[in-house]
C-alpha cells in the first residue's frame, strides 16, 4: 500500500518535473526558434485539423443551443437566447470541447513521432552531432502547437456562432437578427478574450504533456502506442484541471 | 463525401467480416473478458473524472446565465437532467472512449500487425478476426452502454453537488426525472450502442491495416483516433436529429 502510494507520488512528481523542465528549455530557446520547423508544425498542427476543428465546431454549435434554449423554452426569453448562447460557447463549451478534440488529434501526433524518434535514437544522433533537440525538435513543436490551437479556437468559434444561429433559427424559431442583435448588445470582448485565453493554454497544455510523454517513451513499437495513448489521457486531464482552475480565475477578471 | 466513406467503409466492412467469423467460430468468452477489463474497466476512472467534472462545468455556466434571467438556478434543473441523459453525457462518453480506446486498440493491433503475428495467427489457422476483432466488438458494445450510465450518475451526482454547496441552491431539482422519458433512454442507448459498436471497428481497421515499421504504428494510432472520434461525433449527430426529426 505505501509502496503503491510512493510510487504514485514519485511519478506525478517526474512528470510535474518534466513538463517544468520542457516549458523552461522552450522558453529559453524562444529566441532562437527553428523557422523551419515551426511552420511544419503550424501546418501540421494547425491546417491539417481544421476538417476535425470544422466537425467540433457544428456539434459545439448545436449542443451549446441545446442548453441555452431550455431557458428559452422555460422563460420564454428567447432574446436572450443569442447572449445565453454566446456566452456558453466563449466561456465553456468552446474551448472544453475543442481541447478535448484537439487533445485526441494533435497530442496523440506529437507523442507518435517523437516516442518514434525517441526510440530510434534519432535523438541520441542530434545530442551526437551536438545539435540541441530541445531547440530544433522540442521548442517549435510547442510553440507551434499552442500558436495552431489558438488560431483553431478563433476560427470555430466563428463557425459555431453560425452554426448556434442556424440551429436556433430550426429549433426554436428565432430570427437571425435576434440572435444576433442579443449576441452583439450583450457580449462582452472580455468573454471572448477570456475563452481565446482558455484555448491557448488548453494548447499549451497539450503541447507540453504530449511531448513529455513521447519524450518519455521507451521499448520497442509498444512504447509509441502507449506514449501516444497516455498523450492524450493526460491531455485531457491536464485540460480538465486547468478549466477548473481558470475558470474561477477569469470570471473575477472579467466579471 | 470521400472522406465520410473512408471513416465509415472500413469499419463497415470489417463489421460484416466480424459477423461472419462469430457465425463461422463462435465466441471466446474469456478473451471477450479480458478485452471487457481492458475497454471499460480501465476507462472508467477517465470517464467518471471527465463527466463528473462536465457537470460542474454545466451548473457554473447555467448559474452564470440564472444571475442574468432569474436568480433562480433550481427551475432548469429538471430540464437540464433530462438534457444531460440525452445529449451530453453520450457524446462526452463517446468523444473520451474514442480517444482512450481507439488509442490502445489501435497501438496494440498495429504492433501485432508491423510483427507480423497476425501471419503467425493464420499459420496457426486461427482467423485474426475472429481471435482480435471478435472479442473486442463484443466487450466495447457492453462496455459503452455501461459507461455511459456510471458517466450520466458521475456528471448529475457532481451537478448537484456543486449547486447545493457551491451555489447554496436546491441541488435536488438536477437530479428531478420529470421529464426524463423511456424515449431519452433509447435514445442514449441508440448512441452508445452505436459509437459501442463503430469505435473498436474504426480502431480495428487502421491498426490491422498498419504496415511496415514503428512509424506505421504511430500513424496507425493517430489516424484511429481521429477517425473514432470523428466517426462518434457524427453518429452522435445523426442519431440526435433523427430522434428529433420523428419528434420524439
Amino acid at each position: 500500500m505505501i509502496r503503491a502510494i510512493g510510487a504514485f507520488a514519485l511519478s506525478v512528481i517526474r512528470l510535474v518535473g518534466a513538463l517544468g523542465l520542457v516549458l523552461a528549455r522552450t522558453v529559453l530557446h524562444l529566441p532562437s526558434l527553428d523557422r523551419r520547423e515551426l511552420m511544419r508544425s503550424i501546418v501540421l498542427f494547425g491546417y491539417r485539423s481544421l476538417p476535425l476543428a470544422l466537425m467540433a465546431a457544428m456539434l459545439i454549435g448545436s449542443t451549446v443551443v441545446l442548453q441555452a434554449g431550455v431557458y428559452a423554452v422555460k422563460f420564454g426569453a428567447r432574446l436572450y437566447t443569442g447572449w445565453a448562447a454566446g456566452y456558453a460557447l466563449t466561456r465553456e463549451f468552446g474551448p472544453l470541447l475543442l481541447g478535448l478534440v484537439m487533445a485526441a488529434r494533435i497530442g496523440a501526433r506529437n507523442a507518435a513521432e517523437l516516442a518514434l524518434l525517441n526510440i530510434n535514437g534519432q535523438i541520441e544522433g542530434l545530442r551526437g552531432i551536438s545539435l540541441d533537440p530541445f531547440r530544433l525538435l522540442v521548442a517549435p513543436r510547442v510553440v507551434g502547437s499552442a500558436i495552431a490551437i489558438t488560431a483553431l479556437g478563433s476560427v470555430t468559434f466563428l463557425v459555431a456562432v453560425a452554426f448556434e444561429a442556424i440551429s436556433s433559427y430550426f429549433s426554436l424559431g428565432l430570427p437571425l437578427r435576434v440572435f444576433f442583435n442579443s449576441f452583439d448588445e450583450m457580449l462582452r470582448v472580455g468573454d471572448l478574450i477570456g475563452g481565446l485565453a482558455k484555448t491557448l493554454a488548453f494548447g499549451l497544455a497539450i503541447a507540453l504533456v504530449s511531448t513529455v510523454a513521447g519524450l518519455r517513451a521507451r521499448g520497442g513499437a509498444v512504447g509509441v502506442g502507449q506514449a501516444s495513448a497516455s498523450a492524450v489521457v493526460l491531455s485531457c486531464a491536464a485540460i480538465f484541471s486547468l478549466d477548473l482552475l481558470l475558470t474561477p480565475f477569469l470570471t473575477r477578471l472579467f466579471g | 463525401m470521400s472522406a465520410l466513406l473512408r471513416i465509415f467503409g472500413a469499419p463497415a466492412i470489417l463489421f460484416a467480416r466480424t459477423i461472419t467469423a462469430i457465425r463461422r467460430d463462435g465466441v471466446n468468452g474469456r478473451a471477450t473478458m479480458v478485452q471487457f477489463v481492458e475497454i471499460g474497466s480501465k476507462s472508467s476512472l477517465l470517464i467518471v473524472a471527465g463527466l463528473a467534472f462536465f457537470g460542474a462545468v454545466m451548473v457554473t455556466i447555467a448559474w452564470a446565465q440564472a444571475r442574468k434571467y432569474t436568480g433562480n438556478i433550481t427551475v432548469v434543473g429538471p430540464a437540464y437532467f433530462e438534457l444531460m441523459v440525452r445529449e451530453f453525457a453520450p457524446l462526452l462518453v463517446a468523444i473520451l472512449a474514442a480517444s482512450r480506446v481507439g488509442a490502445s486498440t489501435s497501438a496494440e493491433l498495429a504492433a501485432m500487425s508491423v510483427n507480423e503475428q497476425l501471419e503467425a495467427l493464420e499459420l496457426c489457422s486461427a482467423d485474426p478476426i475472429s481471435e482480435l476483432v471478435t472479442p473486442r466488438l463484443l466487450a466495447s458494445l457492453i462496455a459503452l452502454p455501461a459507461l455511459m450510465v456510471i458517466g450520466t450518475i458521475a456528471a448529475t451526482a457532481s451537478a448537484s453537488f456543486v449547486v447545493t454547496y457551491v451555489f447554496g441552491a436546491d441541488g435536488s431539482s438536477f437530479t428531478d426525472a420529470r421529464f426524463v422519458d423511456p424515449v431519452d433512454i433509447v435514445c442514449a442507448l441508440v448512441k452508445a450502442l452505436m459509437c459501442g459498436a463503430f469505435i473498436p471497428l474504426a480502431a480495428a481497421a487502421r491498426g490491422l491495416k498498419a504496415k511496415g515499421g514503428a512509424p506505421a504504428v504511430g500513424e496507425a494510432v493517430t489516424a484511429a483516433v481521429v477517425d473514432a472520434s470523428m466517426g462518434c461525433l457524427l453518429i452522435d449527430f445523426v442519431v440526435a436529429a433523427a430522434f428529433l426529426l420523428i419528434g420524439v
